[in-house]
């Protein structure tokens, strides 16, 4: 019997539904302590003063670690992509978003950790909040991030560009300019099993990590970034996640259990409560799109020009990657020959947003997507010819010059239409995502198409517009 | 005052694996003596499947049968490097890890295989668990008769390993563009959705979700479709329920727990039609494509086009509550027209709060 293909039931199905898998959670291990975090009660503030003292002090409590505890504070994830770092993992000298933390306690219970947490004494300079990305930029050299309102990191720009064909021709040459904003949300991951890590100090100077983690090596390389520790001193034990959706890309616990760990010589377990895990876990990012499309009343799409504005929260983190990826994909699943897109990540003094299914691109969707219905209803044409009639085909090329070889607009919006019962032109319902010719290769789309039998991943050729 | 049914559309396209590449996945695999197969792959399950995926595909790849496999994904001592289940690379990038370790691990067998039956390797295949000569499947020798033998008689370990790991797509800050290809297979899906809209409460509720998603291939087509109607009550939220800023930008009024966050659940639960096609990749394992991500994505476009078809108005900030779609109704905002341009949402864009026009973002150079 083939394996692949068949209706084969989860190999751990059982295990799951009868209660009996094995989370984080339930890993016991005798002499564990409990973790508590001390968090900025504001959404920016300069720290003045931290004392840890009292705290320290309070019977059942065996370490608190501040920043200075740190051996690598700010570390960048995405350093390896060309990010550089910004965030510490506790609070130094100032704080960026309500929930923050700028220091962690190891006691006996919970209870006792969270009143050693109340026992720090700190000073703190409430600034006022910048949290709207559209106007951030004007608030100059006040903002509160090092590096301004607007991440500069694209190379020598401050905002990703993709550039193709020639953009102020197909406005010229469009018989309707249509523009429209879209503003996808913030939205919790809400995994049933909250951020939560155990970290156990072996007798041959290792740490065990049992971790949550949907990436167990990139989790390990974080924690040995921040220690400054080869990897084989550390052992991540996870693999199965109680729901992660992205949220969990974040190595959210596992680094300051594992310095708490260290100072105490005990085990250290932390496990957010649900309150932490809505409040001060990262969400899906907050997105501001405005799309200004040059279309010719016959349904062409000429050209676009896109605004896009990231809201990052109070740090980079995953940003700069996700709005490549947007831009990568900002013409959906259609082939548009005269692109302008400037994307821009800009910080707010909001929890940092992150990754979460479909990261970068399910706002792109959003966005093409009621853009695409406005266009039709504008035109009176039927939606789902005119995604048809601009629908990727073999051959075309992307905004980033990458041909396609097996695009499926076609054969999916296709299907949709027969399984709905909905009737197509004749010449919509005969199509195929086979390459361009005839009526389908008008002038504007000849200079994008790569060679036919162009086997190159990419075509740097195919810069082409116009119309 | 009324309740009004409405249809929208979306297609849609998703990419595999990291964007830029550069995101490794590696595996290995062993044979125990008596031939049946431990895979060693770091692919964190994060409740879609990709255990129980991963093993169908080492169990094709050598020609076992399902239940001789045993994955362990359990730590990174024993795992090879994983990047991480994310970006929709489990099955396709994790997949191909440990399709590539199987391949190798075939090799092996199949090297061991020829030197008990005198057969040259290349004139034998592997079914259902056993190394027969091409042609004459009558000369045979079981897998298990292969692994003793490796183990007592040749002293030797039947092992393979495999590495999916496409290069890194340098990008081009001027211009975006790529000198290679920065994914792997792109997805694509359509969706057709049903709504009704009460025009008195501003209350959206979806009727019907007919979906289509080209997979490539469904490895596991029962896992395939949790992850379609998985991602359709996700997008679901996205459309109508969840925000955790519901004055965003504002910070104020964050729901805390779910007893204050609308997050979708059973009674949101719409008539949902599933269709996959399998239009193959050339580079997924046995032609597949990823599902994991995309499957929340087409659904909350589709539900502000269907409230548009509905009672005419478009509800562009998301997610379409009543309160979004009252106010909507009230206002009854048309375009602004300035010779050609069609120009909507003026108010909420960045030209319409900066005195400047947006220039910061609009003017930028080159």
């Amino acid at each position: 019997m083939k394996a692949v293909g068949a209706r084969l039931p989860r190999y751990d199905g059982l295990a799951h539904v009868t209660g009996r898998t094995q989370y984080v959670d339930d890993v016991r291990v005798h002499g564990t302590l409990w973790t508590k975090a001390l968090r900025s009660p504001h959404h920016s503030a300069a720290i003045r003063s931290i004392d840890t003292s009292k705290a320290e002090a309070i019977h059942g409590v065996h370490a608190v670690v501040t920043a200075k505890d740190v051996p690598h504070n700010v570390y960048g994830h995405l350093e390896a992509l060309g990010v550089p770092a910004d965030e510490p993992l506790l609070a130094a000298d100032d704080v960026r978003w309500k929930g923050q933390p700028i220091a962690a306690v190891a006691a006996e219970s919970e209870e006792i950790a969270q009143a050693a947490v109340e026992a720090i004494e700190i000073e703190l300079e409430e600034r006022e909040p910048i949290l709207d990305i559209r106007t951030a930029p004007a608030t100059g050299d006040e903002h509160f991030h090092q590096w301004g309102a607007i991440y500069p990191h694209f190379g020598p720009h401050n905002h990703r560009r993709v550039r193709k064909g020639d953009i102020d021709r197909a406005f010229d040459d469009a018989d309707l300019i249509v523009e429209g904003v879209y503003r996808p949300q913030a939205i919790e991951h809400c995994p049933l099993e909250t951020q939560v890590s155990l970290v156990v100090p072996e007798p041959s100077g290792r740490l065990t990590i049992y971790s949550c983690t949907q990436a167990m090596y990139f989790s390990m390389g974080v924690v040995a970034a921040h220690l400054q520790w080869p990897l084989n001193k550390l052992k991540f034990v996870g693999g199965t996640v109680g729901g992660g959706f992205g949220g969990k890309v974040d190595t959210a616990t596992e680094t300051i259990c594992a310095l708490l760990a260290i100072k105490a010589r005990r085990p250290v377990k932390w496990r957010f409560t649900r309150e932490e895990e809505f409040l001060c876990s990262s969400t899906r990012a907050p997105w501001h799109i405005e799309i200004r499309d040059a279309v010719t009343n016959d349904g062409w799409i000429l050209g676009r020009r896109t605004l896009t504005i990231h809201d990052s929260g109070a740090y980079a983190r995953f940003s700069p990657y996700g709005l490549t990826k947007h831009a990568f994909h900002h013409t959906g699943a259609y082939t548009i020959p005269n692109l302008r897109f400037d994307g821009f990540v800009v910080f707010t003094n909001r929890v940092p947003t992150t990754a979460m299914r479909g990261f970068g691109v399910t706002s792109v969707s959003l966005a093409v997507e009621l853009h695409m219905a406005r266009v039709a209803d504008l035109l009176g044409m039927n939606p789902l010819e005119l995604r048809l009639k601009n629908a990727n085909r073999i051959g075309d090329t992307t905004g980033n010059r990458v041909v396609m070889h097996d695009p499926s607009t076609v054969p999916v919006t296709l299907a949709a239409a027969d399984a709905a019962g909905l009737d197509l032109a004749a010449e919509y319902r005969s199509m195929t995502q086979a390459r361009r010719t005839g009526d389908l290769l008008p002038e504007h789309l000849v200079a994008q198409q790569a060679p036919d039998g162009e086997d190159l991943a990419t075509y740097r050729g195919a810069n082409g517009g116009g119309r | 005052m009324a309740k009004q049914r409405g249809r929208g559309f979306a297609t849609i396209e998703y990419p595999t694996g990291m964007n830029q590449n550069g995101d490794p996945s590696q595996a290995w695999i062993k044979l125990k003596p008596d031939g049946r197969v431990d895979v060693f792959a770091g692919t964190v399950d994060i409740g879609q499947g990709s255990k129980t995926v991963h093993t169908q595909i080492v169990a094709d790849a050598l020609g076992v049968p399902y239940d001789w496999v045993t994955m362990d994904n359990s730590n990174t001592d024993s795992s090879a490097v994983c990047t991480g289940t994310f970006a929709s690379r489990g099955t396709f990038i994790g997949g191909n890890a440990v399709r590539y370790a199987a391949e190798k691990t075939r090799e092996r067998i199949l090297d061991i295989a020829s030197k008990e039956l005198e057969i040259s390797a290349d004139d034998l295949e592997i079914v259902d668990g056993e190394v027969l000569a091409k042609g004459a499947p009558d000369r045979k020798i079981s897998i298990p008769d292969v692994a003793g033998a490796a183990t007592y008689v040749y002293g030797e370990l039947i092992s393979g390993n495999g590495t999916a790991l496409k290069p890194l797509a340098e990008v081009d800050d001027d211009d975006g563009s790529v000198t290679v290809e920065p994914h792997s297979a792109i997805s694509y899906a359509a969706c057709v959705i049903d709504v009704e809209v009460d025009d008195e409460t501003g209350e959206v509720t979806v009727l019907k979700m007919l979906q289509v998603y080209d997979v490539g291939r469904a490895i596991n087509p029962t896992l395939v479709e949790g992850q379609i109607e998985g991602g359709a009550m996700m997008g679901l939220g996205l459309g109508l329920l969840e925000e955790c800023y519901p004055y965003y930008p504002s910070v104020d009024h964050r729901g805390e727990q779910f007893g204050s966050y609308l997050a979708p659940s059973l009674e949101d639960l719409p008539e949902l039609e599933n269709v996959i096609l399998e239009n193959p990749s050339i580079d997924g394992p046995f032609g597949a494509k990823a599902i994991g991500e995309m499957a929340n994505n087409a659904q909350p476009p589709a539900i502000a086009a269907a409230i548009h078809d509905a009672v005419g108005v478009w509800v562009t900030q998301m997610p379409a509550t009543p309160e979004r779609v009252l106010r909507a109704l009230q206002a009854k905002r048309e375009p602004r027209r300035e010779g050609k341009r069609v120009i909507y949402d003026e108010d909420i864009s960045v030209a319409g709060l900066n005195a400047d026009g947006g220039a910061v973002f609009w003017g930028v150079d080159g």
